[in-house]
């Protein structure tokens, strides 16, 4: 176990920011996204990891801060001097005498940004002048706070495709806390949903789509015709302009497809959809909190 | 946590560099001042007053020196840096405030003494200032130091207590342009302010140095407890204020 969290609470003064009830472990090599709207406790979970903030509780682990490495949220350099220098002094090397990091330079093109500064690069390039430093420190835990906000679709896209091939054929442990639902599909094995501030749901991709989805879900647009036809099928949450047909098994999942078929529907069918799994897991959540307080 | 390393006191350097309001300030602007002052210096004055004068007015410019370097540079540098996180950034890399802060010191003494030596340089091939006593030169050297790391933690406590640039900037020009007053830099002389003032003036160094130090600059001798009073009282108010950031800090 290379991380374990229990009974954690951290408070921002009278409010609770997040609060970890059961407990929740980090294996070596595991890949886990950290997914939840605005306020849900993300960032401030990755914080108290680190110890950057007071918490009540427990994080049992045997690193020691310096085999934790993290891009966060924000990172902010001097812009007195060319990011060269400053990747020198954080690194403790020099890029002309270090094939390893002339590689990971590479990899993400980034030689020609090189001699400019902090201020002048782009907000791909500052990311991945992070990125770059957090790879190369080779950390036992390697945490990734929202590493693509703030980017276009494309630089994104492009980002996420780099840090997925980077890992690929590697075993670090990597906690990617994101809004982004598609790069938690790329870079995430297991996913820990939060909540304002609670834990709705802890596990395996595969095993978590399984529990609040189904085997597989059934996309399509919302519509009056299409409305119609759902109603006899078991749906799921969904995003408003989409319905999401749940199949349990095979024989559900034909059986739906040929209504469709039949009934000329364009649909996107998915075993891993993140976003509606998001959204049953937090429904189921609530709802069953409804009921305990009930009783 | 990584330990404070000959890069990292190059990087700091490097940082200072960066930006040259410190090197116009610190180096740029004493030597201008001395050179422009002194030709206001009466032609009618035989020369060794002329010299006197000239001397006088460089041991009140060198104290621009440590004001400069350590109570503006320092502080603005600091207070951007932690407006805009770095220093929390670095420490996520493994550079500490025990890494980072000793190398900030050590780069700023190197440039506070490459101003230095520029100066004084420039005083003595320049200015002709007069010659002085082994021992009078000692006390402006250890004077100016002291002031220098009193100014630095000051601005470095400054600038942990207000957390943002613009206060922070803002704050240390006030203190630079009160300071200059109150100590005779900008040509009004100590006993020429009202008594509350001079009595204020009185509890900082620069005025001993920009008022006396002229009296013992060849030969001579001078009570310097009041000067000794003084370090005390401004290294007491630069540890009140390094506490509050400390508290300020969590």
């Amino acid at each position: 176990m290379l991380v374990t969290i229990r009974q954690l609470e951290v408070k921002y003064g009278s409010q609770t920011a997040l609060r970890i009830d059961t407990p929740v472990s980090f294996e070596k090599g595991e890949r886990i996204g950290i997914i939840g709207s605005n306020g849900a406790g993300k960032s401030t979970l990755i914080k108290a990891l680190l110890g950057l903030i007071p918490y009540r509780g427990r994080v049992i682990t045997n690193l020691k801060p310096e085999q934790m490495a993290v891009h966060m949220q924000f990172n902010e350099y001097v812009t007195t001097m060319s990011v060269k220098y400053i990747m020198e002094t954080i690194l403790d090397t020099k890029i002309a005498k270090n094939k390893e990091l002339q590689e990971l330079i590479s990899f993400f093109e980034f030689e020609s940004c090189l001699p400019k500064r902090f201020n002048a690069l782009s907000g791909g390039q500052k990311q991945k002048f992070t990125i770059i430093m957090v790879m190369f420190q080779k950390a036992e835990l390697t945490f990734y706070d929202e590493v693509t906000s703030g980017l276009d679709f494309e630089t994104r896209q492009r980002l996420t495709e780099k840090l997925s091939q980077w890992y690929r054929d590697k075993e670090d442990t990597l906690v990617v806390v994101s809004h982004y639902y598609e790069e938690l599909e790329q870079l995430a094995s297991k996913l820990l949903i939060l909540d304002k501030g609670r834990v709705i749901a802890f596990g395996e991709k595969q095993r978590l789509f399984r529990k609040y989805c189904g085997k597989v879900v059934l996309i399509m647009e919302n519509n009056d015709k299409n409305r119609a036809l759902s109603r006899n099928f078991p749906t799921l949450k969904s995003p408003e302009h989409l319905i999401a047909l749940s199949c349990e098994d095979e024989a559900q999942e034909w059986k739906a497809m040929k209504a469709l078929a039949e009934n000329n529907v364009n649909f996107k069918r998915s075993n891993s959809d993140i976003e509606i799994m998001f959204m049953n897991a937090r429904e189921r959540f609530y709802a069953q909190q409804k009921v305990s307080s009930e009783r | 946590m990584k330990k404070c390393s000959l890069s990292m006191v190059l990087y700091e350097l490097r940082n200072i560099n960066g930006n040259l309001m410190p090197h116009f300030f610190g180096i740029v602007f004493p030597n201008l001042m001395c050179l422009l002052i002194a030709q206001t210096v009466g032609s009618e004055m035989t020369e060794e007053m002329r010299r006197e004068a000239v001397t006088s007015i460089m041991l009140t410019m060198t104290l621009v020196i440590p004001m400069a370097i350590m109570l503006i540079g320092y502080g603005a540098l600091y207070a951007l840096e932690i407006e805009k996180g770095i220093p929390l950034r670095m420490r996520l890399y493994g550079f500490g405030e025990k890494c980072e802060v000793p190398a900030k010191i050590a780069a700023h003494f190197i440039l506070m003494t490459a101003a230095l030596l520029i100066f004084g340089g420039f005083q003595a091939v320049v200015m002709k200032v007069q010659k002085p006593s082994a021992f009078a030169l000692i006390c402006l050297v250890v004077s100016l130091y002291l002031i220098g790391g009193i100014f630095l933690v000051i601005a470095h406590a400054l600038a942990n207590i207000l957390k943002k640039f613009s206060l922070t900037f803002g704050v240390v020009m006030c203190l630079y342009f009160c300071m200059m007053i109150l100590t005779g830099m900008m040509g009004m002389r100590t006993e020429q302010l009202p008594m509350a003032l001079q009595k204020v003036a009185r509890a900082l160094p620069m005025t001993y140095v920009s008022n006396d130090f002229i009296d013992f600059w060849q030969s001579g001798s001078y009570n310097f407890m009041p000067f000794v009073q003084s370090f005390i009282f401004m290294g007491a108010i630069a540890g009140i204020l390094l506490f509050l950031s400390g508290i300020r800090d969590g």
